[in-house]
């Protein structure tokens, strides 16, 4: 599995040479393409995190909080 | 590792003030007005494997929280950040640390005419699955975060330092977090790595047999145990002075009530082309203390069981329809001083069209716990037109079990570790969302005239394990701007 995402993500950046510059970023710069969850998921973020194992990893916060009710 | 982390928060801090300087030059500002995001939650869970109750007993849990995130433009390069949340939930399972309570019945005798009533008899019964009266079956959690940005003046870094504190009964804690992103290539791709460090104590609450049993020393004449019968599987009381009784086989002695989180988050961001780009991000999450919830009851299977209620109802006791006979805890779950997780994610963009996105996530999981996860999310925002946009999504998540995992009374009492929580056990799961957002770019309604309205947000998502858990989470933000 890790092979697999080490190998992802080393042939997605070979294949990034195209440059794109600030003029052509207006579909990249909408702001359903950000590259984080939405905002308004905040505490639904909180529950994944109180009710499973594994956490992190989406630009969150990352500890602090019980979470053991 | 700490001092690390402590000297790059002061460190980013000095350098972002020290780079705050009159620049004549024109840049745009990094953020124009004051921006104001109010959210709230209505959550709601149902299940069959309290950990509380040792793996068995009902979850419900409703939680409403709220927050409002205050973001302020100091100039042209820096940004204030000021959140408060408040989370108030009501928990059937903490309840049950005390599930007990006295029921009282009387039974009369007829002879011929006359009808006399015999004594009163209070007995004590309890159940692991209706909520208990007591007070840990509620709580509100408090949090105060407050974050500092800076932007360089070619908009290439970005430094970052934030505080945060939370409190709620039995748990306190205090979080610093630094941060710095580079962008390069035109901004093509950015790079950023962030440190924290959370700082936890946790006040150890046990379930009330075990609280007893600890502050007696053992006694089972006096205090919760006086004048109550301790029966034995077959629903025969027991001689509490004999060695055929129940006993508190294990519990922790904690002496150490602190749980210190250390983490580096590195990630690095890539425009592919005008229509699409990734992100992969890993985080390093080390963890030491007080790991386990000694609120956690934890049934060894290789001990006699011991219960507290109705007889008749002990065969029985792993169904909902047992209210009134409560399994005596042999521990409270023991769990490890240190974890490391390892979690590593990956998000993918594409831009099909003006009116439809497609937002992917993975990320795959591990810790020395034993716990191996993936998890899968698919978003595709339709804009319906330019001010509405539909929210579909849809995510998949597993996990296996921790190695200290066992199910309701598997647990062996000779193990080192062990917990019957249910948030370690192996499952997966389905999660179902819609969310409807209504967006005013030109922010043309007003509250107090001030207060302009940049768009409101609604949505829900049905989350589903394999195992009896189900939940619903209902949110309604709103943002403002102050013009």
């Amino acid at each position: 599995m890790k092979n697999k995402i080490a190998f992802l993500t080393i042939a997605i950046s070979m294949s990034s040479c195209v440059m794109v510059k600030e003029y052509e970023k207006i579909n990249i710069n909408d702001p359903d393409m950000t590259l984080t969850k939405r905002k308004s998921l905040k505490f639904e973020t909180s529950f994944h995190i109180y009710r499973e194992s594994a956490m992190g990893a989406n630009g969150g916060k990352t500890g602090g909080g019980c979470g053991c009710n | 590792m700490k001092n690390l982390i402590l000297y790059m928060f002061f460190g980013f801090s000095v350098a972002s003030i020290s780079q705050t300087k009159d620049n004549k030059e024109y840049k745009r500002r990094v953020l124009d007005n004051v921006e104001i995001d109010v959210l709230s939650s209505f959550y709601s869970q149902k299940g069959k494997n309290s950990a509380v109750n040792g793996g068995i007993g009902t979850e419900e849990l409703t939680d409403i929280a709220g927050s409002i995130d205050i973001l302020i433009p100091m100039n042209a390069d820096d940004i204030l950040s000021i959140g408060f949340t408040v989370s108030a939930y009501t928990s059937a399972s903490s309840s049950n640390l005390n599930p007990f309570k006295h029921s009282t019945s009387s039974t009369s005798n007829t002879s011929g005419a006359s009808t006399s009533t015999s004594a009163e008899t209070k007995t004590v019964i309890g159940t692991p699955w209706l909520a208990s009266s007591g007070a840990s079956g509620q709580d509100t959690w408090l949090s105060c975060n407050v974050s500092y940005s800076h932007w360089s003046d070619d908009r290439n870094e970005i430094y970052t330092a934030s505080f945060s504190i939370s409190d709620e009964y039995d748990y306190t804690s205090i979080g610093f977090n630094t941060g710095f992103t580079k962008l390069f290539n035109q901004k093509n791709t950015e790079i950023g790595i962030n440190l924290g460090l959370f700082l936890d104590k946790v006040t150890p609450i046990y379930p009330t047999e075990i609280e007893t049993y600890r502050r007696t020393e053992g006694s089972l004449n006096s205090s919760f145990f006086a004048n109550v019968d301790i029966l034995n599987s077959e629903g025969l009381e027991t001689d509490k002075n004999s060695n055929t009784t129940w006993v508190a086989t294990q519990y922790n002695e904690i002496t150490n009530t602190n749980r210190n989180t250390y983490s580096v988050s590195l990630s690095l961001s890539q425009i592919l082309s005008k229509n699409s780009q990734f992100s992969i991000f890993s985080d390093i999450i080390m963890q030491n203390g007080l790991l386990s919830s000694p609120m956690q009851r934890v049934y060894f299977e290789d001990k006699d069981d011991f219960y507290i209620g109705n007889p008749s109802n002990i065969p029985n006791y792993t169904n909902p329809s047992n209210v009134d006979v409560f399994h005596l805890a042999d521990a409270v779950e023991r769990l490890p001083d240190s974890r490391l997780k390892t979690p590593i994610g990956f998000r993918y963009n594409h831009y099909i069209n003006e009116f439809l996105i497609f937002k992917t996530y993975y990320r795959y999981y591990f810790d020395d716990w034993g716990i191996v996860s993936n998890t899968l999310s698919i978003e595709l925002p339709i804009k319906l037109n330019d001010k509405w946009t539909l929210y579909p999504s849809y995510r998949y998540y597993n996990q296996t079990k921790s190695d200290y995992f066992s199910a309701y009374n598997k647990n062996i009492s000779t193990s080192l570790y062990y917990t019957s929580d249910y948030d370690l056990s192996e499952f997966n799961s389905s999660q179902y969302g819609l969310g409807l957002k209504y967006t005013d770019i030109f922010v043309e309604k007003h509250i107090f005239k001030a207060l302009g309205l940049k768009n409101i947000s609604l949505d829900y998502s049905m989350y589903k394990r394999n195992i009896d858990f189900n939940s619903y989470i209902i949110s309604l933000g709103f943002k403002f701007i102050i013009d």
